[in-house]
């Protein structure tokens, strides 16, 4: 591992105050983890896990409440706005609805120069040119730039975004659910998309989504959260291929797949995802957990690495005596 | 639901106090000097002096502040400098003719607007739609004291059917009641229409169709059930609407209420009964939109059952 | 833009935009039109007994109570209800839309005092208020436009609020901070560029609201003092004669009617053209 990785997210936490003060919601509770450049971090969770919380924290969208995010050996909390202001050129944002994330009043040429505009990159005359190369970069027809985002399909307004996000040539991409307000058809394409985007631009990308089947095709590392929580941290093979905790399991046995024989048997999870502000006590998963000992109410566990695969790592009391603190 | 009649009384008490400070700033920053006016011409420096120590005009902002607002508690607005009398007696005095006129010209605002209204839901795009529409844009955009006068000019000068203003019978009562009730029933068949056209639109009508009720009892209990509520707040705010008018009906057609107390201070320069009227018709709207606020839930469970 | 079109189509935009184009005519060119001076009394411009001249061969439309040409008071009339409605109404929608646009986009104890002092306003009826400002300030045409600005500005004040707040918390805003935006800049390109229509639909209706104002506060006599002429004054100084000489009272009424109400159509067909709510509600 490298000792200074692209980017770090050190036990960030993120609690919200709601009611002037009367309700605490801990969005995001004490994650951690390390990423390298080029690489795809895939962030799986449900409603609840914290997972789009998580996505803006690590862009300084968000000011987390504890921990530091470290990117380019930068601690993004102790910029000045102005420094901040730079250093999102290099750390873009897609957004998951295509219809809301575009202002309707700009054209799709606005649009995409914006972020040029607004860190006065290159001469007026040039951005134009850099404004075309971009949108046909991604896909996009040639005479698009005159017109408004609602001519368009979902799909072609995600092009729209994505132009927007790697125009300034960033290195960090955040991508929440991008494809999951698209149609099936219409996702790998995007899917393909992006990842053609990063094999030629070099990007790192963190790729938010709650359908597994979509991070297993593009994610390199996969984090699963729950409630604000990582309860499980590995590579996409470990991940699909050996998952430890029971929540990635129910996960995984959910993912439609297409050869019958590789159908196992649905694991049906109890009950409903609590509410973020009254969570559980022990093992927030607790409840829904048809493998709960009586230590999981009561203590929650810690994230501990595996011993066969130190990169692979798991909250859960089951698998305390298999693994070895970091 | 306790929680929030709690918060809207406090609320409402809040612009109170804010309306009092608002009313006693405006008194305060008067050019017009009161005490050469109580005065007389020929005072000298000594009088005015003592007038003013009396009045307790040379202290300081809050504290005279204070003093108005302890007595406006005590339900005293001050002294009109011309008619040396309390205005809150001259007021009382005409308080009741003025809350007659409000009422009867609600009610008539809601008889005919609603009425209007469902009616131009039904027959949505045909040409009885359409008129009364339009009528109901004439009324919304005509100043209140041209209509008053009009309706004057033909019912009480030309046709003789009516007394040409006064007070003390229900004939007097008539020709300003239903001038306001007509120009105000414009705003109440518009909401009315719109609100009924979206309630119309709405399954369950489909449903109570479906089942056999008849148009009128889909109209009448379902569909009018549901498109009232907004029309409840309205009232509300219809109470702020009338006290904006209530100077120009009561004088053109002579009504004693409050309203023509005000017409005459405001010719005479009355500064202290101008305020008085001003005060009070705040204090009826700030009661009116609270009572509205408080009906609205018992009338619209949805909203009973958010809070 | 396909608005614009759409808009020239119905009828009552033809009618209004007709009606205010007479009255904005009549108004700049008064001195052309008018066939007298609107001051100046004739003497035979009354009867005998003195009282006003209905319409004739020399004075028109007939003469007011001091002998001077009624037509010519009308058409420098509207060049006075246009000016205070303009000017009135410009100061409210810029007094509005400030304070709108502060509460809205800040939110915070700035924006709910902001509201709360609205809320506040509101609580004083228009009229009553104009009334009392206008007692206690000393007349004149500008303090006419100002008292009229002060009671309508609360009302912009109010729309420009609510709609920032929604546009403010759109997802476009925060993409729009995320690739680095300053707030000028998102105020200026993306929340200014959305308010427009709004405050477009206000400004025109509230033109209306201004003019209505500005005729009862004259016909009660604390608005445009005569002898400069406003169709609301013309009202008031008449008022005697309105069973002899009725077309005194009527005719300046008539021409108030047809303003505010080609105002208020203008108003509400841009805001059903601009409301994409209420779009495909046929009003």
């Amino acid at each position: 591992m490298n000792s200074h990785p692209f980017l770090s997210v050190s036990d960030v936490t993120k609690t919200f105050q709601e009611n002037s003060g009367k309700n605490k919601i801990k969005a995001v509770d004490g994650v951690s983890f390390n990423l390298d450049q080029g690489e795809t971090l895939g962030i799986v969770g449900e409603t609840g896990s914290g997972k789009s919380t998580l996505g803006r924290l690590i862009l300084n969208l968000l000011e987390p409440t504890s921990g530091t995010v470290t990117f380019n050996s930068k601690n993004l909390s102790s910029l000045s706005t102005k420094e901040m202001r730079t250093s999102r050129r290099e750390m873009q944002m897609i957004f998951q609805d295509p219809f809301s994330s575009l202002d309707p009043r700009m054209t799709v040429g606005d649009l995409i120069r914006e972020p040029l505009d607004i860190h006065k990159i290159k001469s007026k005359q040039d951005r134009h040119e850099l404004v075309q190369s971009t949108a046909k970069s991604v896909g996009l027809p040639a005479n698009s730039l005159d017109r408004y985002p609602h001519e368009f399909s979902g799909g072609q307004r995600q092009r729209i975004a994505i132009a927007r996000a790697i125009i300034t040539n960033p290195k960090l991409i955040v991508a929440d659910e991008p494809v999951s307000a698209l149609d099936v058809s219409i996702q790998s394409q995007i899917l393909n998309l992006l990842l053609e985007l990063q094999r030629k631009l070099e990007l790192t990308y963190i790729f938010i989504s709650h359908d597994l089947s979509v991070v297993q095709h593009i994610a390199d590392k996969i984090m699963v959260l729950y409630l604000g929580k990582v309860v499980e941290f590995g590579t996409n093979f470990e991940i699909f291929n050996n998952p430890h905790h029971p929540y990635t399991k129910a996960l995984i046995s959910a993912v439609p797949k297409i050869n019958p024989h590789d159908r196992t048997d649905r694991i049906v999870l109890l009950g409903d995802i609590p509410s973020t502000t009254s969570k559980p006590p022990g093992c927030h998963f607790n409840p829904r957990c048809h493998l709960a000992m009586d230590m999981c109410r009561v203590v929650e566990p810690a994230l501990l690495a595996i011993k066969s695969d130190p990169g692979h790592q798991v909250s859960c009391h089951l698998f305390v005596d298999e693994s070895f603190t970091q | 639901m306790k929680n929030y009649v709690i918060k809207r009384i406090g609320h409402s008490a809040i612009i109170l106090l804010g309306i009092s400070f608002i009313t006693f700033l405006l008194l305060y920053i008067l050019p017009a000097d009161p005490v050469r006016q109580i005065a007389g011409r020929s005072a000298t420096p000594e009088t005015i002096a003592n007038i003013r120590r009396e009045l307790g005009l040379d202290q300081p902002l809050l504290a005279q502040y204070w003093h108005y607002i302890s007595q406006l508690a005590q339900g005293d607005l001050g002294r009109s400098y011309l008619q040396k009398t309390e205005v809150t007696l001259l007021i009382q005095s005409r308080l009741t003719p003025t809350l007659i006129l409000m009422i009867s010209a609600i009610f008539l605002e809601l008889l005919f607007g609603l009425t209007a209204g469902i009616f131009a839901s039904v027959k949505r795009g045909k040409n009885a739609d359409k008129s009364i529409m339009i009528a109901s844009f004439i009324g919304v955009s005509s100043p209140q004291f041209i209509v008053a006068i009009l309706v004057l000019y033909i019912f009480a000068v030309k046709l003789h059917w009516f007394p040409i203003g006064g007070y003390g019978t229900f004939h007097n009562l008539v020709l300003p009641a239903m001038t306001l009730g007509i120009l105000g029933s414009g705003w109440y068949s518009r909401v009315m229409r719109s609100s009924m056209l979206d309630v119309l639109r709405n399954d369950y009508i489909r449903t109570a169709r479906a089942k056999g009720a008849s148009e009128g009892r889909v109209i009448f209990i379902h569909a009018f059930r549901n498109a009232i509520l907004p029309i409840v707040a309205m009232i509300g705010i219809d109470i702020g609407v009338f006290m904006g008018g209530v100077v120009v009906v009561e004088s053109v057609f002579g009504w004693p209420g409050i309203g023509q107390l005000a017409w005459q201070a405001i010719q005479r320069v009355d500064i202290p009964i101008i305020m008085g009227v001003t005060l009070v018709s705040a204090i009826a709207i700030v009661i009116g939109n609270l009572i509205a606020d408080l009906i609205t839930p018992f009338v619209d469970p949805r909203i009973r059952i958010r809070q | 833009m396909s608005t614009l079109k759409r808009l020239i189509k119905r009828k009552v935009v033809i009618f209004s935009v007709a009606i205010i184009g007479i009255i904005v005519s009549s108004a700049i060119f008064a001195p052309l039109i008018a066939p007298f001076a609107p001051e100046t009394q004739f003497r035979e411009g009354l009867t005998l007994e003195g009282s006003p001249l209905g319409p004739n061969s020399k004075f028109i439309l007939g003469t007011d109570l001091l002998g001077r040409d009624l037509l010519s008071r009308l058409i420098y009339g509207a060049r006075t209800s246009l000016l205070i409605g303009l000017l009135a109404n410009g100061v409210a929608v810029l007094i509005g839309t400030f304070f709108g646009i502060i509460a809205g986009f800040l939110r915070g104890r700035i924006g709910s005092a902001i509201m709360r002092f609205t809320d506040l306003m509101m609580a004083f009826p228009a009229l009553l208020l104009a009334i009392t400002l206008s007692a206690i300030f000393s007349p004149s045409l500008f303090i006419v436009a100002l008292v009229i600005a002060m009671v309508n500005w609360v009302q912009i004040a109010r729309v420009v609020y609510t709609q920032t707040l929604s546009i403010s918390e759109k997802e476009f805003i925060e993409a729009s901070r995320s690739l680095g935006a300053t707030n000028t800049r998102i105020l200026r390109c993306h929340i200014l560029p959305h308010l427009a229509p709004f405050i477009l639909v206000w400004s025109t209706l509230g033109i209306s609201t201004t003019v209505l104002l500005e005729a009862t506060l004259s016909y009660l006599g604390i608005g445009v003092r005569p002898p400069t002429p406003s169709w609301g004054n013309i009202i008031f100084e008449n008022q005697t004669y309105f069973q002899t000489a009725p077309w005194l009272v009527f005719l300046p009424g008539l021409a108030i009617v047809m303003f505010a109400l080609s105002f208020n159509f203008l108003g509400d067909a841009l805001r059903d053209e601009l409301d994409p709510t209420q779009r495909g509600r046929e009003n």
